[in-house]
Formats: C-alpha cells, sequence, structure tokens
C-alpha cells in the first residue's frame, strides 16, 4: 500500500532521510519507532507529502507521491493524517470541524456530510460533543475529534504523527482504543509513536529508526524479545528504566 | 466660538448641501466609508497575494506595500491628482482622486494588519486542512481568512477609523470635505482661526472617539468570548487575569 524505495531528504546538509526502503501492505499496521530526531515524522510526513524528498520514490495506493503530475488535492483526501498538536479549527464546533473537508473538498451536501460527522463522532465516543468548540475539549477529545475528521474523507490509509505525545496521561488510552478500533476494522496504518504496548498488542511490524535511517523492520514479538541492532537494544533498554 | 459654530453648523456639517454639492462632515463621511468600501476587498486581495508562493503576486505586492508604507499620503494625492490625467489623457475629478488614492493607501495598511493575521497562526492548520485534501483557496477561504480577520479585527477595525482623518487630505486638492469647509469657514471670518479649528479638531474628534468605544466593545466581545473558551488561537493578553494579578 505505502512503499518507500530509496528515500531520501536533506535539510542543507544535513540528512533527515537515508536511503529509507520498506513497504506497508494493505490493511498492515506498523508502528515507527526511535529515538527523538531520527527522523520518524519526517519520514511520516513524505508520506502526504507534507515534506518534499530529494531522492528516491514513494508510492501510496499504486500513485507515485512526489511526482509534479499529480493530483495532489485528490491524493491527500485519500491518505488520513493525524498529527501530534491535533490541529483542530478552533473556529468551528467539533461537527463542523469534520465537515469541512468533505464539503468543501468532496463536495458533499451539507445534509449528508452532517449525518456522516455525526456517525463518525459516534464512533469515536463523542456523540454529546458534537456542538461544542476545541477549547471547550479535553486533548484527548481534540485527537479523537481529529481522527474522526480524517476518516470523514473516508481515506484507505491513516497515518498518525505521535498522536498521543501532547496528551496528559489519563487521555492516552481513550485515543489509543480509537486507533486500535480502528486497526481491527482493517484499516492500513502508519503510526510514529512511543506507546510500546499499542506496538506490541496491535502491530503487524515494528521499524526501528535511527539517524535518518530504518535499521531494523521486524514482528513486535521479535522486535520486543530480541531486538537484532545494538541501537534498538540501547532504544529499548532505555524505555524500560 | 459656541456661536461660531451654530451659525456655520449646517456648512460644516452637510456643506452648500441641498442648495449646493454636498460637502463638510458628510462628505468626510462619504469619502472615508467609500474608501474602506473598496479598500477593505483590496487589502485581502493584496495580503493573499503577499503571502503567495508564486512570486508574479509576491513580488509586486510587496513592492505596492513598501511603497504607500514609504511615501506621505499627501505626496500620494499629488501624484494621483497630476500625474494619472497625464497618463489617461483627461481629467479626473478630485473626489475620485480622493477616494482611489485612500483606497489604495488603506488597502496597503489594512493588508499589513492582514498578512501578519495570517502568518501568526499555527502551520498546523494550514497543514491539516491540506493534509485533508482542501484546496490552497479553500483553505484560506475556511480556514485561514476565518481566524486571521478574527484575530486582527480590533486592528482592522482602528485602521478603518483612522480612514475619517486620513480624508481630510483632500483639502490640499480642493475637495471640500470638513477640512475644506473649516478653512472656508476661516478664510471668511479672517480673525478666528484659532476657534475655527478647535471646532475643527472637536468634530474630528468626537467622530473618532464616538468609533474607537465601538470599537472598544467589539474588542470586549472577542476577549470575552474568548474566555469562555469559543474561540482562541492567539490568546490576548486583555483580561489576562495572571497578568493583571
Amino acid at each position: 500500500m505505502i512503499q518507500f524505495s530509496k528515500v531520501s531528504k536533506w535539510y542543507g546538509e544535513y540528512q533527515a532521510l537515508v536511503d529509507v526502503s520498506a513497504e506497508v501492505g494493505r490493511g498492515e499496521v506498523v508502528v515507527v519507532c526511535g529515538p527523538s530526531g531520527s527522523g520518524k515524522s519526517t519520514l511520516i510526513r513524505t508520506v502526504n507529502r507534507l515534506e518534499a524528498i530529494q531522492a528516491g520514490e514513494i508510492t501510496v495506493d499504486g500513485s507515485s507521491v512526489h511526482q509534479a503530475t499529480l493530483n495532489l488535492n485528490r491524493f491527500r483526501s485519500r491518505v488520513g493524517f493525524v498529527f501530534q498538536q491535533f490541529n483542530l479549527f478552533p473556529h468551528l464546533s467539533a461537527l463542523d470541524n469534520i465537515c469541512l473537508a468533505p464539503m468543501k473538498a468532496a463536495g458533499k451536501s451539507r445534509r449528508d456530510a452532517k449525518q456522516q460527522a455525526l456517525a463518525l463522532l459516534d464512533r469515536v465516543g463523542l456523540a454529546s460533543k458534537a456542538n461544542s468548540y476545541p477549547q471547550q475539549l479535553s486533548g484527548g477529545q481534540q485527537q479523537r475529534v481529529a481522527i474522526a475528521r480524517a476518516l470523514a474523507m473516508e481515506p484507505p490509509v491513516m497515518l498518525f504523527d505521535e498522536p498521543t505525545s501532547a496528551l496528559d496521561p489519563e487521555m492516552v488510552g481513550e485515543v489509543l482504543s480509537v486507533m486500535k478500533s480502528l486497526a481491527r476494522d482493517g484499516m492500513t496504518m502508519m503510526c510514529v509513536t512511543h506507546e510500546m504496548g499499542f506496538a506490541r498488542e496491535v502491530s503487524d511490524s515494528v521499524w526501528f529508526m535511527d539517524r535518518g535511517a530504518i535499521l531494523e523492520v521486524a514482528d513486535p514479538q521479535t522486535f520486543f524479545r530480541s531486538p537484532e541492532h545494538p541501537r534498538a537494544q540501547a532504544f529499548l533498554s532505555d524505555l524500560r528504566h | 466660538m459656541l456661536d461660531i459654530f451654530t451659525y456655520n453648523a449646517h456648512f460644516l456639517l452637510l456643506g452648500q448641501y441641498p442648495n449646493g454639492p454636498i460637502g463638510g462632515l458628510a462628505l468626510t463621511l462619504i469619502l472615508a466609508l467609500l474608501g474602506l468600501a473598496f479598500a477593505v476587498p483590496l487589502s485581502l486581495l493584496l495580503a493573499l497575494c503577499r503571502v503567495s508562493p508564486y512570486r508574479v503576486l509576491s513580488v509586486p505586492s510587496t513592492v505596492l506595500v513598501y511603497i504607500v508604507r514609504g511615501v506621505p499620503l499627501v505626496m500620494l494625492v499629488f501624484w494621483s491628482y497630476f500625474l494619472v490625467p497625464e497618463l489617461i489623457g483627461h481629467l479626473v475629478s478630485a473626489f475620485t482622486t480622493l477616494v482611489v488614492t485612500l483606497v489604495i493607501y488603506q488597502a496597503a495598511y489594512l493588508s499589513e494588519i492582514v498578512r501578519a493575521g495570517i502568518e501568526s497562526l499555527p502551520k498546523g492548520q494550514t497543514e491539516s486542512a491540506r493534509s485533508l485534501g482542501m484546496s490552497y483557496g479553500s483553505t484560506m477561504r475556511h480556514v485561514v481568512f476565518p481566524q486571521a480577520l478574527y484575530n486582527m479585527l480590533p486592528s482592522i477595525l482602528s485602521q478603518c477609523i483612522s480612514t475619517v482623518k486620513d480624508t481630510s487630505i483632500g483639502y490640499v486638492i480642493s475637495v471640500q470635505e470638513l477640512t475644506f469647509s473649516a478653512q472656508q469657514i476661516n478664510a471668511s471670518l479672517l480673525t478666528k482661526p484659532f476657534q475655527v479649528f478647535l471646532i475643527l479638531a472637536l468634530v474630528y474628534f468626537a467622530v473618532c472617539y464616538t468609533l474607537t468605544r465601538c470599537v472598544q466593545g467589539v474588542e470586549q466581545r472577542i476577549s470575552r468570548r474568548r474566555a469562555t473558551g469559543k474561540m482562541s488561537n492567539v490568546r490576548s493578553i486583555i483580561n489576562d487575569s495572571v497578568l493583571q494579578s
């Protein structure tokens, strides 16, 4: 579903992504982990072209993402993206946050968009918050609205860029449980996260990144029991302490 | 002084209307309103050009804004008054000249406020809109502008108020607005410049003070709404309990 082949990215002299090649299969849940500054977020942001790449190719569902001829808006509507900082639109209610893109980018009628948004809010457990504004919601609730907003475009792929890192600890669970239910429903997911419990429980594959390169790809059992790369071992032992 | 005002009140407020052309304060307000009616939409366009990724749009708009900001208003008026007829080959009325100049002048200043409003929004706002598949235009219209304009409303409104004062520049090209009327009264009285121009100042003050109070009302409404959490992005330091404690 998502293929990286020899992807490299530079910020001036600094190489942020080094020759990354990997694949996320259809219906797979991949967790990308690694120390901060390892290029995880940069990598996930290249998938829907929030970041440009200088070498290599990324394809999503057959379309080459960084090709100039790509219909970027249509492509992006097929790839859901959830941000660390939620990025809800503060001037719109939860319902309107979800309705906006289906109406303005997909041309849905207000009635259809609203009906769908209410169903999505129900799915993330926030049916009663339809008319609340982002500022009236807790971090966990905001992130769940953000997930519902991304789902409203009915994307076959969802990308999560540290979705729980900005949350108070007691709110992490509610967001993870929404993500778990998505995974159970067969959504193709790529998640940058530090939630190793989530990785262990839900993911099909764990990618360990450091200094812009993927150093290890393994199924979660293998990765957490016996990581091969010394830096992965060091990373996991740091996490346990 | 009061007798000077009462005797000339009609002329000062309405000019020769209804027996002649409208002037005085009425014309001042007409000029300001007309100017703003065109300047506000133009300023949105200018601000869009300024933040545009396309250099063909951003460079000319930036040049225009810098020129307008770097030149006194009276110079701009002279330019359009003397230069425009040369360029287009026929005369333009002083009234039109003044309106056009005010539009350009105010649009440049307003566009800077709007641009600041746009640029102060967190990057995540446009990123999330674009990542949902919304176009650049749609993102600007439905995500960026509503927030930027709302956040900047007090600044935009006070810039609008200053338009009322800026119309006084019409005096130099004999547009019969408030200042011109006062000057005419002064010329006919000959010996009372202090009183006449004090009256003039008071009239401007009364108008601008009233409008400023209205803006403060709007400002308070905005910070009240922010305090109740309906909308906040740029946190205002007004009504900040920590700051004021």
